[in-house]
C-alpha cells in the first residue's frame, strides 16, 4: 500500500525503500487499528435517544499503560537502528569512487570532472561505478537531491559536503535543488545521464561541447598553485620541510599537537589553508600564515583537488623555488661559514616562504639589498636596517610593519630561532645584494 | 437586552462598556477576546496567502496568479511589491503564509487565547497572577504585529525559517520582519511566566495538583517551553539583525560566519515551539473526550506526565531538521534516535484518549466530532513523523512535500483544529449563547474532508520526490497538486463556514446557554455563562477530581 517512491537506480535504494515500506505498513496498521477503535467506540457506545446510559468510572490500567509504552518503544528501536545503519553506509563512500566536483550557484549547477571536463546543469556517470559528488556553493545554501538515487545533501558556501551513490541502471534522471535559494529555485534542475562504461569513455574524452575548451584538470591547476605558493614548506615526496609533507595525507588520519586525531578530508585541508593554526599536525610548530585573501576561493578549491590527487604528481618533480632546500645538497654544518649557516636558517626556518632573494614582493619584503638600507614604515617613520633592526623584526615582527605590507602576517620567530641562528642569518643577509 | 445595575445579570462582556474599557481591560477573559480577534485576523490573512499559493500550483508553469497579485499591488501603489516577477511574488506569498501563520497565529494561538480564558476559570481564580502584565503581553504582541505589517511593504522572501546566508543577502526588509518576531517573543515569554505563577499560586482551595484539569497540565508544560526556548530565538534573530545592519560576520560565510550555526540556533527554538503550538491542543482534546464520553480520562497521570515528557524531549531533538545540512554523522545518529522518543509520549496520549471512549456514553456533538477527527489526524501526523526521524529515509524526504504535509498535519490538523474544537466546546461559556449544531457539523465535515484532501496528496507528492518551495514543477506532479488545491479550498471554506456560524450565533443567536450545557465537572462550567467579571460569586472549594464521571466499578480499583 502507498508505494509511490520513484524507481530505484542506486545500490542502496532498495534497502532504504524496504525500511520505508516497513514504516508505511506499520503506520497504516496502527492508524487503522486506533482510529478504527475510536470510530467503533463512537458507534457502539453512542448515546441513544438523547439519554446517557450508565458508564463505569474506569480511571486507568497500569498493565495497559506499560504495554502501550513498551510496544511503541520496541517498534521505534527496530526502525531507528536500520535507519542509522543504512545512513552510515550512505555517508561512507568506498575508495574507488569517480570524484566529480559540483558547484551550486544562483541558479545553476556546475560539474567538474577529474580530467578537467566541465558541464553545466547536466552530468554523466558510468553505470556500476561508485560516484562521489564533492559539493560547494558560491553564494547561498543549495541542496542536491537525486530522487532515484535516494541521496541528498545541502550545498554550503563555507565547507565541502558530499554524497555518493552507485548507479545500477542506465537512463536519464532528474536532480533538484531542495534548499530554497531565491527566485529560480524551482528551475535549478540538473539532468543526470547514467550510461554504459564505453559510452562514458567516449563522452568524457569528447571535448567538443566543453564550456572551457581546455583539458587542464582541476588537480593540475592546483599543482601550479602549489608550485607558486607552497613548495617552501610542504613537499609532495614525503620529506619533511617546515610543514608536513602532502604525500599520503589526504583521506588519512592525522594526529594533532593536542593528541586528538582528524581525518584529512576536503574540509580539513581547506581549513588548514584558511586558518592553518586551528589544527596543527603533531611535531610541527604553528608557523603557517593564513592564505585567506591571498589565494582566491577558486585557487583554494584547485589546491584541495591537487592534494586529493597528490600521489599522481609524485613522478613529476615539483619545480623547487630557487634556493629552496630541495634544490641544494645538504652540507656538514661544522664546515660551514656563518653566511652558509645563515643561508640554511633562511631556507629551513620558514623565512623563504615569505621573503624572496630576488627583489620580488611575496608576502613580506624581499631580502635583496635589505641590510643597510632605510626602511619606511606604515606609520610614516623610518629606520636603518642594522643588526638590532633585524633582531627586533624577528622577535616582534608586527611592532613596526614596512610600508606596503600587511601587519599580522609574520609570526614571532623567537622560539624557532636560537640567538646564534639569528647571528648567522644576519651574516647571510649582509651577503644578499 | 437590558440589565439592572445590580451585579446580577452583569457579565464580563457587559460589565463595562466602550472601546476604552476593552483597550485598558485587565480581565483575562477580555484579553482572551483581544487575542482571539487579533490572531483570527492573521489566520485569515495567512490563509489567503496559502490559497493563492495553492492556486498558483494548480497547474505547472506560470499560471498567472502571482503576476495578477503583483498587478493588484501595483494598482494599489505598492511599487516594491508590484514590480516583482511571478516566481518572486510566489516566494513572498509562501513566506508570508508561513511567517504569519507561525509567529502571528499559531504560537500565540491556543496558549494566549484559550489559556487566557480557561486557566483562571479552571483553577477557580479571579484572574491570572499578573493581570496588567497580561495586558502588556497583548500590547507587545500588537507592536510586533504592526512591525510585521509595515514590513509587508517590502516583504521578506526567505521562507519563515530565515535561513542565512540568503536572509543576509536578500534586499527584502528582513530586519523589520525579524525584529517583529523578536518583539513578539517577549509577549510569549511574559504570557508563559504569568501562567506558571497563576497555576502555582492561585488554585482554589481543594484544587490539588492531582485534581488539575489536563488542559492546565498541558498549558503548564507549554508555558515552560515559552519561557525557556523563546530567549534563544530572540538571541538568534538579534544576531541576524546585527549581521545585516552592522555587517558583523556571524552566519554569513563571506564575512567569516557559519550558516549552519544559524540553523542550530533557529531550530533550538523552533522545534520546541512546535510543542507550544500542539500541547495546548492535546489539552483541549483531553478535556472534550471525557465530557462527551461521560467517562473519566483514562490514565490521568500518564496523560499529564506525557505533556512534560514531550516538552522535555522536545528540547533535545532540534537538529533532526538538519540531517542533510552538513552536521556530523555522530550528531545525526543521536538526533535521530532521540527523536523517536517524542513518539512514545505522543502515542501514550492517543491510546489514553481512545481508551477513555471505551464503554462510555458517547455524545456525538460537534466538539466530540472534532476530537475524534483529531485522533485520525494525529495518527497520520505522528506516524509520518517516524519516517522523518529515520535517518536513511529522511535523507530522501528532507525538504520535500512529505515534510510539508507532515507539519501541516501537526500544525494545522493539530493546533488549528484543536483551537476550532476548543472554540466550539467553550462557545456557550464564552458568549452565553448556543450555536446551530447542524451548521457546526457541516462545518466540521468541510474542514475534515477539505484538510485531508489538501494534504494527503502532498504525502504522495513527497514520496514521488517533489521538493518544497517550488514555484514550478514537472508535469508528473500535476494531478496530486490539483487535488491538493481543490482540498485546500474546501478546507478554507470549511474554516470560514464553521467560524461564521459561531460569529452569527454570538451576534444574532436567540438560544441562551445554561451554566453547564454539557454537564462537565470542570470548574469553569460551574459559574454563569458568560462568567461574571470576578469569575465566581464566591471562591469555589473543590472536593472531587475534575474527571469523576461514571459509576464506581466493583473490584480492585486502579
Amino acid at each position: 500500500m502507498f508505494r509511490f517512491l520513484p524507481e530505484q537506480a542506486s545500490e542502496f535504494a532498495p534497502k532504504i525503500d524496504n525500511l520505508h515500506h516497513l514504516i508505511t505498513d506499520l503506520s497504516v496498521f496502527f492508524t487503522v487499528l486506533i482510529f478504527g477503535a475510536a470510530v467503533y467506540f463512537a458507534i457502539r457506545y453512542r448515546r441513544r435517544d438523547g439519554v446517557d446510559h450508565e458508564t463505569p468510572r474506569i480511571e486507568g490500567d497500569h498493565r495497559l499503560e506499560i504495554l502501550w509504552t513498551a510496544i511503541p518503544t520496541i517498534i521505534c528501536i527496530f526502525i531507528a537502528v536500520p535507519g542509522v545503519q543504512i545512513y552510515h553506509e550512505m555517508r561512507n563512500p568506498p575508495t574507488n569512487t569517480l570524484d566529480i566536483g559540483v558547484t551550486g550557484y544562483q541558479w545553476a549547477w556546475k560539474f567538474e570532472y577529474p580530467n578537467g571536463k566541465t558541464t553545466v546543469d547536466e552530468f554523466t556517470v558510468p553505470v556500476n561505478q561508485p560516484v562521489r559528488l564533492i559539493m560547494r556553493s558560491t553564494d547561498v545554501l543549495h541542496s542536491f537531491f537525486i530522487p532515484v538515487m535516494r541521496v541528498k545533501a545541502d550545498v554550503i558556501p563555507n565547507r565541502y559536503t558530499q554524497i555518493w551513490f552507485k548507479p545500477v541502471k542506465t537512463g536519464t534522471f532528474h536532480s533538484f535543488c531542495t534548499e530554497y535559494c531565491g527566485k529560480d529555485h524551482s528551475a535549478m534542475l540538473a539532468k543526470l545521464n547514467v550510461v554504459s562504461e564505453g559510452e562514458y569513455e567516449r563522452w568524457i574524452n569528447d571535448w567538443s561541447a566543453d564550456i572551457k575548451k581546455s583539458k587542464i584538470s582541476p588537480a593540475q591547476v592546483g599543482f601550479d598553485v602549489y608550485n607558486k605558493n607552497c613548495t617552501a614548506c610542504h613537499s609532495i615526496d614525503g620529506s619533511p620541510r617546515v610543514g608536513p609533507s602532502l604525500k599520503g595525507v589526504f583521506g588519512h588520519e592525522v594526529e594533532l599537537v593536542d593528541g586528538s586525531k582528524v581525518i584529512a578530508d576536503e574540509n580539513y585541508i581547506e581549513e588548514s589553508i584558511r586558518n592553518p593554526n586551528a589544527k596543527v599536525v603533531k611535531g610541527f610548530a604553528p608557523l603557517m600564515n593564513s592564505f585567506q585573501g591571498l589565494l582566491s576561493d577558486e585557487d583554494i578549491g584547485y589546491l584541495v583537488s591537487f592534494i586529493r590527487e597528490v600521489d599522481k604528481f609524485q613522478t613529476q618533480s615539483a619545480t623547487p623555488v630557487a634556493g629552496s632546500p630541495a634544490a641544494q645538497p645538504a652540507k656538514d654544518p661544522a664546515s660551514m661559514t656563518a653566511e652558509e649557516r645563515g643561508q640554511t636558517v633562511y631556507q629551513t626556518k620558514l623565512c623563504i616562504g615569505c621573503h624572496s632573494l630576488d627583489g620580488s614582493k611575496v608576502v613580506g619584503p624581499s631580502f635583496k639589498g635589505l641590510y643597510g638600507r632605510t626602511s619606511k614604515f606604515a606609520d610614516g617613520s623610518s629606520a636603518k636596517v642594522d643588526d638590532d633592526y633585524i633582531k627586533r623584526s624577528i622577535a616582534e615582527p608586527n611592532a613596526q610593519v614596512v610600508e606596503g605590507f600587511a601587519p599580522g602576517m609574520m609570526p614571532a620567530m623567537g622560539s624557532q630561532l636560537s640567538s646564534s641562528d639569528v647571528e648567522d642569518l644576519i651574516a647571510y643577509l649582509k651577503t644578499v645584494k | 437586552m437590558s440589565y439592572s445595575n445590580d451585579t446580577h445579570g452583569k457579565n464580563y462582556l457587559n460589565h463595562e462598556r466602550g472601546i476604552w474599557s476593552w483597550l485598558t481591560t485587565v480581565d483575562h477573559k477580555r484579553i482572551f477576546l483581544l487575542y482571539l480577534f487579533t490572531v483570527m485576523f492573521f489566520f485569515f490573512v495567512a490563509g489567503a496567502f496559502a490559497l493563492l499559493v495553492r492556486l498558483e500550483l494548480m497547474t505547472p508553469g506560470d499560471s498567472g496568479v502571482m503576476s495578477g497579485l503583483a498587478g493588484l499591488f501595483k494598482s494599489l501603489g505598492l511599487q516594491k511589491l508590484g514590480s516583482k516577477s511571478a516566481p518572486e511574488m510566489y516566494n513572498v506569498a509562501f513566506t508570508l503564509h508561513g511567517a504569519i501563520m507561525v509567529f502571528l497565529f499559531i504560537v500565540p494561538g491556543i496558549p494566549a487565547t484559550m489559556g487566557n480564558f480557561l486557566i483562571p476559570l479552571m483553577i477557580g481564580a479571579k484572574d491570572v497572577a499578573f493581570p496588567r502584565l497580561n495586558l502588556l503581553s497583548w500590547y507587545i504582541f500588537i507592536v510586533g504585529a504592526v512591525m510585521a505589517l509595515i514590513a509587508l511593504f517590502n516583504p521578506v522572501d526567505t521562507g519563515w525559517t530565515f535561513y542565512t546566508p540568503y536572509s543576509a543577502k536578500t534586499d527584502a526588509n528582513v530586519i523589520l520582519m525579524v525584529g517583529a518576531a523578536f518583539v513578539m517573543g517577549f509577549s510569549s515569554i511574559l504570557t508563559g511566566l504569568n501562567f506558571i505563577v497563576t497555576i502555582h499560586k492561585l488554585r482554589a482551595p481543594g484544587m490539588t495538583w492531582s485534581r488539575l484539569p489536563l488542559f492546565i497540565w498541558a498549558s503548564y508544560a507549554t508555558a515552560m517551553i515559552q519561557v525557556i526556548a523563546t530567549p534563544v530565538v530572540g538571541i538568534n534573530l538579534l544576531l541576524l539583525i546585527m549581521e545585516r545592519w552592522m555587517g558583523i560576520g556571524i552566519f554569513d560565510p563571506s564575512l567569516g560566519g557559519d550558516p549552519v550555526l544559524f540553523q542550530h540556533l533557529f531550530w533550538f527554538y523552533s522545534h520546541p515551539v512546535v510543542y507550544i503550538m500542539i500541547l495546548p491542543a492535546f489539552g483541549v482534546i483531553a478535556e472534550i473526550i471525557p465530557v462527551f464520553s461521560r467517562k473519566p480520562i483514562f490514565g490521568y497521570k500518564m496523560v499529564a506526565a506525557s505533556s512534560f515528557g514531550i516538552a522535555l524531549v522536545g528540547f533535545l531533538v532540534w537538529a533532526h531538521h538538519m540531517f542533510v545540512a552538513g552536521i556530523s554523522d555522530f550528531s545525526a545518529y543521536y538526533f535521530s534516535v532521540a527523536t523517536f522518543f517524542v513518539a512514545i509520549p505522543t502515542a501514550i496520549k492517543v491510546f489514553n484518549w481512545v481508551s477513555t471512549m471505551y464503554k462510555g456514553s458517547i455524545r456525538l456533538d460537534t466538539p466530540m466530532l472534532y476530537a475524534i477527527g483529531f485522533v485520525f489526524i494525529f495518527m497520520v501526523a505522528g506516524t509520518t513523523g517516524i519516517y522523518l526521524a529515520t535517518l536513511a529515509v529522511d535523507v530522501f524526504y528532507h525538504d520535500t512535500y512529505f515534510v510539508v504535509a507532515h507539519f501541516h498535519y501537526t500544525m494545522q490538523g493539530g493546533a488549528v483544529i484543536g483551537l476550532i474544537a476548543a472554540l466550539h466546546f467553550w462557545f456557550p461559556k464564552i458568549t452565553g449563547k448556543m450555536y446551530n449544531e447542524t451548521a457546526a457539523k457541516i462545518g466540521f465535515c468541510l474542514v475534515f474532508f477539505g484538510f485531508n484532501m489538501a494534504f494527503l496528496p502532498q504525502f504522495v507528492l513527497g514520496m514521488e520526490g517533489m521538493p518544497r518551495r517550488y514555484f514550478d514543477y514537472l508535469p508528473e506532479f500535476h494531478s496530486m497538486h490539483r487535488a491538493s488545491t481543490v482540498g485546500a479550498f474546501v478546507n478554507g471554506i470549511g474554516y470560514s463556514f464553521a467560524l461564521l456560524n459561531l460569529l452569527f450565533a454570538w451576534m444574532f443567536g436567540k438560544v441562551k446557554a445554561p451554566r453547564n450545557p454539557y454537564e462537565s465537572l470542570s470548574l469553569e462550567w460551574q459559574t454563569e455563562s458568560p462568567p461574571i467579571h470576578e469569575n465566581f460569586e464566591t471562591i469555589p472549594v473543590v472536593t472531587d477530581w475534575t474527571y469523576g464521571y461514571g459509576v464506581p466499578v466493583k473490584g480492585p480499583s486502579h
